[in-house]
């Protein structure tokens, strides 16, 4: 029976196929169900960097094995994932940026993170022609990375359809319950899907899929803007950032060359809208061009838009819920695609083991959201 | 052979085998083969697609749903946009 499963997943993004991949290896039979295409949520839409610089132990560790296991899935999921390590760059444009950063690095280095303080002339070798105005230095990691979004959803797609299936455009539209603990699910298309387990990977929608079995969370979306440009010959090799209040961020794509990147729009936008905005493109070329002159010069072929789903504390949720068998893995506040496959794991594991592989008590669904990541 | 995406050099072939291996969508195509995410958008190659997957999974072609058009509509130079207030 395709209705039937061990679980079934709610979204199709880089979270619900990394954990229905897990889960699959574990030897349950996965129903994943997508309202739209694989990754039309956020993952598709997200730039696709992958770094290790985050500011807890647990954030770090967390990025550290989501490394590792993009490393190796290209032998995993047998085919090309355009991974490649070009590093990330934090520039630092005043003494208390440059603080931070030293401070956070002595965190990251502990934990077998290369990361250090480079000086302006490395810099300028790392990214030629950028303007040193105002730099003092910035925190460079060369292994951290880039990789494709859509290949690798693609990659765990397939993988679990050796076991389960993977159904695109079926929304779901009702979650039933009996005596505290969830049954099926039900589509807009008038589906009933059954399975003890249910994986709420919902990304934005995650509130609102929550909400049919009353629970509220705490995942708010926004809306972040994205923009790439024509294909070129690469020039430098990582994901430049800048965090000044007007900055942004953007590297060349592994392995064609075209520059992408985002900013953190002030003040935030929140809401499903995924529209783009004329003051985007104008200031993103901006503050790009302010960065590295010359890349005024190269043409933008496409401006879109995705969600960040956010938590108060800016930490993801991956717990249980008060109903039974329904599971929350989400609230990924912009790191979906990076954390994505360690964050898979561990809920494949927290599932089918019944207790996390280590201490993830700061992802709890009751906690206490006051704290804040730093490197958001 | 035929190339039907000149920016991204995506034959009818390449297309035709991702159809028969599952991917009948355009966002599904254009996520795994690059096609309408080139230098053209699509302008080149969307209504051709089109045509081919209506071909192959005969389906009317205004039942075919084309992914985002998305600004800017040709391309134009960062510094184009940058400059201005």
């Amino acid at each position: 029976m395709n209705n039937t499963s061990d679980a079934i997943i709610i979204g199709g993004g880089i979270i619900g196929c990394a954990t229905g991949y897990y889960l699959t290896k574990k030897g349950f039979k996965v129903n994943l169900l997508e309202r739209a295409y694989l990754t039309a949520g956020s993952t598709g839409r997200c730039i696709g960097g992958i770094r290790q610089q985050f500011s807890t132990p647990l954030s770090i560790k967390v990025a550290m094995e989501s490394m590792k296991k993009f490393g190796t899935m290209r032998d995993e999921l047998k085919q090309d994932v355009e991974f490649h390590q070009g590093g990330y760059l934090f520039l630092a444009h005043s003494e208390e940026k440059k603080q931070t950063y030293m401070k956070l690095i002595e965190i990251q280095r502990e934990m077998g993170i290369d990361v250090s303080f480079i000086g302006l002339s490395e810099i300028e070798r790392l990214v030629p022609g950028i303007d040193p105005t105002g730099l003092l230095g910035g925190a460079y990691c060369p292994t951290d990375a880039q990789a494709n979004p859509f290949l690798i959803v693609d990659g765990y797609a397939k993988a679990i359809k050796e076991r389960g299936n993977v159904f695109p455009y079926k929304d779901v539209t009702q979650i039933n319950v009996q005596k505290e603990k969830v049954v099926s699910v039900t589509t807009r298309d008038n589906e009933t899907y059954f399975a003890p387990v249910v994986i709420n990977a919902a990304g934005p929608f995650a509130r609102d899929i929550a909400q049919m079995v009353d629970i509220d969370i705490q995942v708010y979306p926004e809306r972040h803007e994205a923009m790439i440009t024509e294909q070129m010959e690469r020039f430098f090799d990582m994901m430049v950032v800048d965090y000044r209040p007007d900055g942004c961020y953007f590297n060349q794509k592994w392995p064609h060359g075209s520059v992408i990147g985002c900013y953190t729009p002030i003040p935030n936008v929140p809401g499903y809208d995924l529209g783009t905005s004329f003051e985007f493109a104008r200031e993103m070329g901006r503050r790009m061009a302010r960065l590295i002159p010359r890349l005024g010069n190269t043409k933008i072929i496409r401006h879109w838009s995705g969600s960040y789903e956010m938590t108060p504390d800016g930490n993801p949720i991956l717990d249980k819920s008060d109903v039974d068998g329904f599971w929350i893995v989400g609230g990924m506040c912009g790191h979906g695609f990076m954390l994505g496959p360690e964050i898979g794991w561990l809920a494949a594991e927290y599932i089918t083991e019944g207790k996390a592989p280590y201490d993830i008590t700061e992802f709890a669904l009751h906690r206490d959201f006051t704290g804040k990541e730093v490197m958001k | 052979m035929k190339i039907i995406c000149r920016c991204e050099d995506i034959t009818e072939e390449e297309i035709v085998q991702k159809i028969n291996e599952g991917y009948h969508t355009m966002d599904d195509l254009k996520r795994i083969l690059r096609v309408t995410m080139g230098l053209c958008q699509g302008k080149g190659c969307r209504k051709h697609i089109a045509k081919i997957l209506s071909r192959e999974l005969n389906i009317p072609i205004k039942d075919i749903v084309q992914p985002t058009y998305r600004p800017p509509v040709k391309p134009i130079p960062v510094s184009a946009t940058a400059d201005k207030e």
